[in-house]
């Protein structure tokens, strides 16, 4: 059946749906476990997992959830088949913005080679400053924010030219 | 004593969040007319809804609005404001603001602005404690004369911290352990400050290692009168903001906080002070203590002096601010139990506390006799970039510091917001951590404890049911698992 990618503190888990009858069993990394959905209407939600009934806050946003359950909160995020053939980070051609905030500092120009690691452009967030630097060896073809200009979340802020023998 | 209410019939808060919203209770409780000033972006905020009186303020950015001096001064002339509550930060400590409002024939809740100036010169207002006999960290400035230099550098003894007086991020800094190494590292410390400021002056101070930062409370009237209302520890720093707070300190031999409690009390009279204030010091684990700064203002970790000395500082500040002599003496103010604040702050801790955003969709606060739990927003509201990332605080109190640890414990259990990422898990461990516990405690905690305070500390079971709770959050799953669910049987897309 179907197996679903989960990743909690940037670890990654699996869940897969091995029988429906007569308790639904899921297997969470491998070990099956009973669950059973009690209660959904009101905000303090119900569920029972191997016979514990436990209860629970949720919200889901996007393909993020956010829980509070045995006293904690937790953010969990389901890896979206789609975005994980998408999400290259590591020798990527583009930078994109972390968290949204502003341009203050631009270190390189189109045309100049960069090392990985190297500092491309400094944004700014809530009085604190980051770098982001080059994902990989290249060429720098574009800088698409310039400094005092605002953006958004996961927004490209700058291309590396594609690799030639890549 | 006699009554003194009301004090004012109105009073205007030139400031937003959750000290608004503090400012406002004791007004209310006052029965004092609280009058809002707000950017359009914040009209649905809780501060907002909270005051009888809200005015708009026209303004591009929405921090902008809060900083516009002439624009906060005519609202609260046209509606009639006789005082304005400047609660901490944006003008809080702005002389020129203080001064515009007395001018308009407003009182302002604060302290006279020369006073402000005075302390928010740093070099000053070192200079205006040593005088009146505060112990100040002990460091010499470079005047020209290298062998001069060297000679009073050696007399304060080592470790020595040297810096560039242009100085800042760490360049042309070094810390010196022994007179073998001084005159290197002070030739080095001026051609790096001459290399990166352009400037070779460097100065040299006492390196205090594992500092305490530990701050009074004080309270003057301004014609004499003036008390401390004891001290609390602002150890447990990150990025050099504070984000666990407590009263009284976790440990402090008896003679150091009288010593301690005296010295702001002396720098208090000395300055003829108004309104509530704290003389912040650093402590060295020898006991030792050195003047740091005084802040002029409420602070945000008021709430745990008040939870100890039952004294409501609002109040004290607007009976001072209205002309009144201070109503308590020393001799009233005592301490009992022990408290701690947490700062609930929009972030992500474990990458090094980026700041989040998102939007609070729901919101649970814990309750009890010993809790406080003060928030600037609401359920629903949209937490942005334009603000600091506090979204509340929670403070708790307790016979003593390990029943106050453990009911922070059980209240961080109990605060719920979904939709945002928040450090509540952090500070649970923070609070559980054993150096927290046994009050081994200095400014470095969070980076000396970084490997443990980065440790997963839930059981595999809670992790399990998590996963588990967060699947039948995805129709994905749930069309799977127990078949096609009545009104999305018919939609069956990925994402919607």
């Amino acid at each position: 059946m179907m197996k679903f990618e989960f990743t909690l503190n940037d670890c990654s888990h699996h869940l897969e749906i091995k029988k429906l009858k007569p308790i639904l069993s899921v297997a969470v990394d491998g070990r099956p476990h009973s669950l059973e959905d009690k209660e959904r209407d009101k905000s303090l939600k119900v569920m029972e997992v191997d016979g514990r009934i436990i209860q629970f806050y949720s919200k889901r946003v996007g393909n993020k959830v956010f829980l509070h359950l045995h006293g904690r909160n937790w953010v969990i995020n389901l890896l979206d088949p789609r975005d994980a053939a998408l999400g290259v980070v590591d020798g990527a051609d583009e930078i994109k913005a972390p968290m949204p905030g502003i341009v203050v500092g631009i270190n390189k120009e189109p045309g100049e080679t960069v090392k990985v690691g190297e500092t491309i452009l400094t944004i700014e967030s809530m009085k604190m400053e980051t770098n982001l630097v080059s994902p990989r060896d290249g060429t720098l073809s574009e800088i698409i924010k310039a400094v005092g200009e605002t953006f958004e979340k996961d927004q490209v802020l700058a291309c590396l030219e594609v690799a030639e023998n890549a | 004593m006699g009554k003194r209410n009301p004090l004012f019939t109105k009073v205007l808060i030139s400031n937003r969040g959750e000290i608004a919203c503090r400012v406002i209770e004791t007004l209310k409780k006052l029965g004092i007319v609280s009058i809002a000033v707000f950017h359009k972006s914040e009209a649905s905020s809780r501060f907002v809804k909270l005051a009888d009186e809200a005015y708009e303020l026209d303004s591009d950015t929405p921090v902008s609005a809060y900083l516009d001096v002439n624009q906060i001064i005519s609202v609260a002339r046209k509606c009639g404001a006789e005082a304005i509550h400047p609660g901490y930060g944006f003008l809080s400590e702005n002389s020129n603001f203080a001064k515009k409002v007395i001018e308009a024939g407003l009182v302002f809740v604060g302290p006279d602005p020369e006073i402000i100036e005075l302390m928010g010169d740093k070099i000053r207002s070192r200079e205006f404690a040593r005088e009146n006999g505060i112990p100040v960290a002990p460091s010499v400035t470079f005047n020209g004369n290298f062998d001069e230099f060297i000679a009073e550098a050696s007399s304060i003894g080592f470790p020595l911290l040297i810096k560039a007086s242009a100085g800042g991020g760490g360049k042309g800094m070094s810390i010196v352990e022994g007179p073998e190494s001084l005159r290197d590292c002070a030739r080095k410390a001026m051609a790096e400050a001459e290399r990166y400021f352009a400037d070779k002056s460097i100065y040299a101070e006492l390196y205090v290692q594992r500092p305490r930062h530990i701050e009074v409370q004080v309270i003057g009237d301004g014609s004499g009168g003036a008390v401390h209302l004891f001290e609390r520890e602002c150890s447990i720093q990150r990025r050099f903001q504070k984000i666990v707070e407590e009263a009284p300190a976790a440990y402090l031999e008896e003679n150091v906080r009288e010593e301690l409690c005296n010295s702001a009390i002396q720098l208090a009279k000395a300055a003829n002070y108004k309104n509530a204030g704290t003389v912040e010091f650093i402590l060295t684990q020898g006991g030792q203590f050195y003047f740091l700064e005084m802040n002029t203002r409420l602070q945000v970790e008021h709430p745990v002096t008040e939870m100890v000395t039952g004294v409501d500082l609002v109040e004290l500040q607007l009976e001072v601010a209205a002309g009144y002599s201070l109503r308590i003496c020393q001799e009233d103010i005592k301490l009992s139990g022990h408290a701690i604040e947490c700062r609930i702050c929009a972030e992500v801790p474990e990458k090094d506390f980026i700041p989040a955003t998102g939007k609070v969709y729901h919101l649970e606060r814990p309750y009890g006799d010993f809790v406080r739990f003060e928030n600037g927003l609401d359920q629903g509201q949209a937490v942005t970039l334009n603000f600091d990332s506090m979204l509340a605080k929670l403070v708790v109190h307790g016979p003593d510091r390990s029943s106050a640890t453990q009911r922070m414990k059980d209240a961080l259990s109990g605060t719920v917001f979904l939709g945002v990422e928040t450090n509540i898990n952090y500070l649970k461990k923070v609070c559980s951590h054993p150096a927290f516990l046994n009050e081994i405690l200095h400014t470095g905690f969070i980076e000396e404890h970084k490997a443990y305070l980065a440790e997963d500390d839930f059981e595999d079971v809670e992790k399990i049911d998590a996963l588990l709770a967060s699947a039948l959050e995805f129709r994905e799953f749930k069309t799977l698992a127990f078949g096609a669910p009545e009104p999305y049987a018919t939609m069956g897309s990925w994402r919607n």
